[in-house]
């Protein structure tokens, strides 16, 4: 890399960047920009894309990213990775010796092929593994509501410390997929110069042959995705509200790396890990729970800040037909069945989707809630002076 | 080689491209959302008539007059009065109180608020927080926190407090119209059993609730199309049949200081004018029979016989109507956040949920309000000054601003502020609000 000084050391650039990782990972009301290094894994964006076959502007810098792996060895890892850096320390630190795991093979690039393989098949299926997803996993619990959900995403990241302490650079030699997945890159980058230097020299035969353990793992991966998303699509709990934008429950739950992201950025504070023991793909992913606020009508923020696309980027004048939910009105709790005075709901909507007018058993009017209107928005169930309103989830689609 | 490894790449190369230019994620607008047709009536027929211009007798000549006496408006009148100025106060009805007592809307609502330290504290004091203290006293009010009064000892409390300050009333009669010079309300044109006349006044008060005076005046305002309704209140509730079906319980409405006596408030329809003739005529004909008929349902119900229809309010709920395009528009923000303001009039609380920055913020939560002297004030006429439920504030307000407790502390300050300007010969925007606010504490009232 031509731009880097050669008077700058790697290990000072990724200091400094482990620095602004961990201040944009921490909640401190980052909407737009929460967790924004995230952005810079190439292992997730290579997943996403594969799987949602689209994009957003800030799959640019995994790309990039991308591409300077193939020229230079592990760039993400010596430049750019926070956990690493951690890891690094904690190894070197360690009274442990690397010598009992030295002889293992090296995984990470297979884990990458199997994950990026089951992702063509509709399941990234180590995209959990990636680092950047479980050290922001770490930072995602504090905004949110403390519960067993969130001593899991809070405990991975000290895990992999732990191990590493244990055994010495076990994390980023022999697992790390997106470490994995740079030495293929770096493979690839040089039998395409090796392809050049022959080309160059007249020579008619390339030597550049994938591994056969690739090839293993790419079938596996593929039999694997396939198998598992036919599983998932049928496994998964649709009684409860995702974040607006959100893509079909059974890919939601395996494309999410809970890195909190979306938590984070939520002005209102209505996002929190979700936790249902029947529904364990669906386990730490985005959950809409209307206690004080609801989704306001000019925010898409957790929709800029999913770095996987799980919730689909949307522009802030498309919320009028981004439907989380739908209010239900019990008739027997509203205090207009009561007589009193309220208008409430109807004020809250912005959407234009209560309307006072339905009658009621003895004639007094009831609200009525526009199945095409309502986006599930929750603005009418948390002004509700009587509790009368539930948010209840739309099937998918 | 060469050519096949061209056409590999080439393929790779195309393969990306394609696949690049096919995917797009974004969610984007489908466009201007379609805008209801516009429900705006056009006058009826096309015809008009010149009415023969003809003198009309002076009435009197007064420094402040009020119109309408409503809670605003009674409030307004004897602060005025008390402060010194010859008082008129032009009411249409036979009674003072207008929606509260007359209307049947009994709860005295938002008289009590959060403050700084998070604490529930009255905040509704003045001449507002002493009708209240009266009806007390009598016994003729239920719960501490916005209580509910009985409406006839509202008119009499209020026709005693009137006469007590000097006030001179004029029942029975209807503000028609205004003489204007220049920026100035030379006087009011009011009609009445007497006949068509005139009263001229320094500082005129708009406490109509409909902002007809500043209206006529030519002052902007904001036509808020909301629901109106019809109170009713029934009576023998107490001796219902007990375990006679609980069903019905829920129609009974909410207890007043009479035994046995309940009011019944009701919705109404939506997006209503309330100053289209017609349209009242109409619900006031529809309203009285759905009443009659509900009552009848509940009376043929075995265990209710006894319960019967007592009284229909003597007006129409119109909750809403002109909202003045004054000089300060009151915003939501400025309740939410202990706004203060340096000419503070009064302080209102808070009696239902509001939304704000994204949250619900229960009415046990919310803080008080302060109101400036300038959401009273239009802002071409020199002499004439708003109270009541059309002073100038956003439409999301509306639910704090249309009640009997903030229409008495607006009523209070408008009425002291005339007295002032009536005092002094200022145009009412001129006046010293630092006299302002000390003739209010004087006067009892709270300014935080």
């Amino acid at each position: 890399m031509a731009w880097i000084k050669p008077g700058i050391n790697p290990p000072k650039i990724r200091a400094a960047i482990s620095l602004a990782t961990l201040l944009f990972a921490l909640p401190l009301g980052w909407k737009g920009v929460s967790g924004i290094f995230i952005w810079l894994s190439p292992f997730i964006m290579l997943n996403s894309v594969i799987i949602l076959k689209s994009y957003v502007f800030l799959n640019l810098a995994g790309v990039l990213v991308f591409l300077a792996s193939f020229f230079r060895k592990r760039f993400f890892c010596n430049y750019l990775c926070c956990s690493g850096l951690c890891l690094d320390k904690i190894s070197e630190n360690s009274r442990f010796r690397a010598s009992v795991h030295r002889k293992l093979p090296r995984t990470g690039a297979v884990l990458a092929v199997i994950s990026i393989t089951g992702a063509f098949a509709g399941i990234p299926l180590l995209i959990l593994l990636d680092p950047q997803a479980i050290l922001h996993g770490f930072f995602s619990v504090f905004p949110g509501k403390t519960g067993v959900a969130a001593i899991i995403s809070l405990a991975g990241f000290p895990l992999i410390l732990a191990v590493n302490y244990f055994l010495p650079h076990i994390w980023c030699g022999k697992i790390c997929p997106l470490g994995g997945l740079q030495d293929i890159a770096a493979e690839a980058g040089s039998a395409i110069s090796k392809i050049r230097k022959e080309k160059d020299e007249e020579r008619n035969e390339t030597v550049y042959r994938p591994a056969r353990r690739y090839f293993i793992a790419a079938g596996a991966g593929l039999a694997g995705g396939a198998i598992l998303s036919g599983i998932s699509k049928t496994h998964f709990n649709e009684g409860w509200i995702r974040p607006p934008g959100s893509i079909d429950p059974s890919t939601f739950g395996t494309l999410c790396i809970r890195c909190g992201n979306c938590i984070k950025s939520c002005p209102t504070g209505i996002l929190k890990q979700h936790e249902d023991f029947a529904d364990i793909i669906s386990w730490l992913t985005p959950e809409v729970e209307y206690t004080n606020g609801y989704c306001i009508e000019d925010c898409n923020s957790c929709s800029k800040v999913c770095p996987t696309g799980s919730i689909t980027l949307f522009s802030k004048d498309a919320k009028n037909r981004i439907f989380m939910g739908l209010a239900k009105v019990s008739d027997d709790e509203c205090l207009l069945s009561k007589n009193r005075e309220c208008d409430r709901c109807k004020a809250a909507c912005s959407y234009k989707a209560v309307e006072i007018s339905r009658k009621g058993s003895a004639g007094q009017l009831l609200p009525e809630i526009s199945r095409v209107r309502c986006v599930g928005c929750g603005a009418c169930k948390v002004i509700c002076p009587a509790y009368a309103i539930k948010i209840l989830p739309v099937p998918a689609g | 080689m060469k050519r096949r490894d061209f056409i590999t790449r080439a393929a790779i190369a195309g393969g990306a491209i394609s696949f690049g230019l096919s995917c797009n994620r974004k969610i984007e607008s489908a466009g201007p959302e379609l805008t209801q047709g516009a429900l705006t009536q056009t006058s009826a027929g096309g015809k008009f008539i010149t009415e023969p211009a003809r003198q009309l007798p002076v009435f009197a000549e007064t420094d402040v007059l009020v119109i309408g006496g409503g809670p605003a408006g009674t409030a307004a009148a004897i602060a005025a009065s008390r402060a010194g100025a010859e008082t008129w106060l032009v009411e249409r009805y036979n009674h003072l109180g207008g929606l509260w007592t007359g209307g049947l809307v009994l709860p005295l609502l938002s008289t009590h608020a959060a403050d700084k330290n998070k604490r529930t504290r009255q905040v509704i004091f003045g001449i507002g927080g002493e009708m209240s203290d009266r009806l007390k006293k009598l016994g003729m009010s239920v719960h501490e926190i916005n209580p509910v009064i009985d409406p006839e000892a509202g008119k009499y409390v209020l026709d005693q407090m009137i006469t007590e300050s000097g006030v001179k009333m004029l029942y029975h009669t209807w503000a028609s119209n205004v003489l204007m010079e220049g920026n100035r309300i030379v006087g009011v044109v009011v009609e009445n059993k007497s006949g068509r006349m005139a009263i001229m006044a320094k500082v005129v008060v708009d406490c109509t609730g409909d902002g007809d005076i500043l209206n006529l005046a030519g002052e902007g305002s904001d036509m808020m199309k909301y629901h109106i309704g019809l109170v009713h209140r029934i009576g023998n509730v107490d001796r219902i049949k007990p375990g006679s079906d609980p069903s019905l319980r829920p129609l009974l409405g909410d207890e007043t200081p009479l035994k046995g006596v309940n009011w019944v408030n009701m919705h109404g329809d939506n997006e209503q004018d309330g100053t289209d003739i017609m349209t009242l005529s109409n619900l006031q004909l529809r309203y009285r029979k759905e009443i009659w008929d509900n009552v009848q349902k509940i009376r043929s119900t075995p265990g209710y016989e006894e319960v019967f229809l007592l009284d229909t309010a003597s007006q129409l709920g119109v909750r809403m109507s002109r909202i003045l395009d004054g000089r300060y528009k009151l915003t939501l923000e400025d309740t939410m956040t202990f706004k203060s303001f340096k000419d503070v009039i009064g302080i209102s609380g808070a009696w239902t949920t509001m939304l704000y920055m994204g949250k619900a913020v229960k009415p046990e939560n919310r803080p008080y309000w302060q109101i400036p002297y300038r959401s009273l004030l239009p802002k071409k006429t020199d002499n004439l000054l708003v109270a009541g439920r059309c002073f100038c504030f956003e439409r999301e307000l509306v639910e704090d601003t249309r009640i009997i407790g903030t229409c008495l502390v607006t009523g209070h300050g408008a009425g002291a502020a005339a007295a002032l300007a009536a005092k002094n010969n200022e145009a009412v925007q001129d006046i010293d609000t630092g006299k302002l606010k000390d003739l209010l504490i004087s006067q009892g009232a709270w300014l935080g």
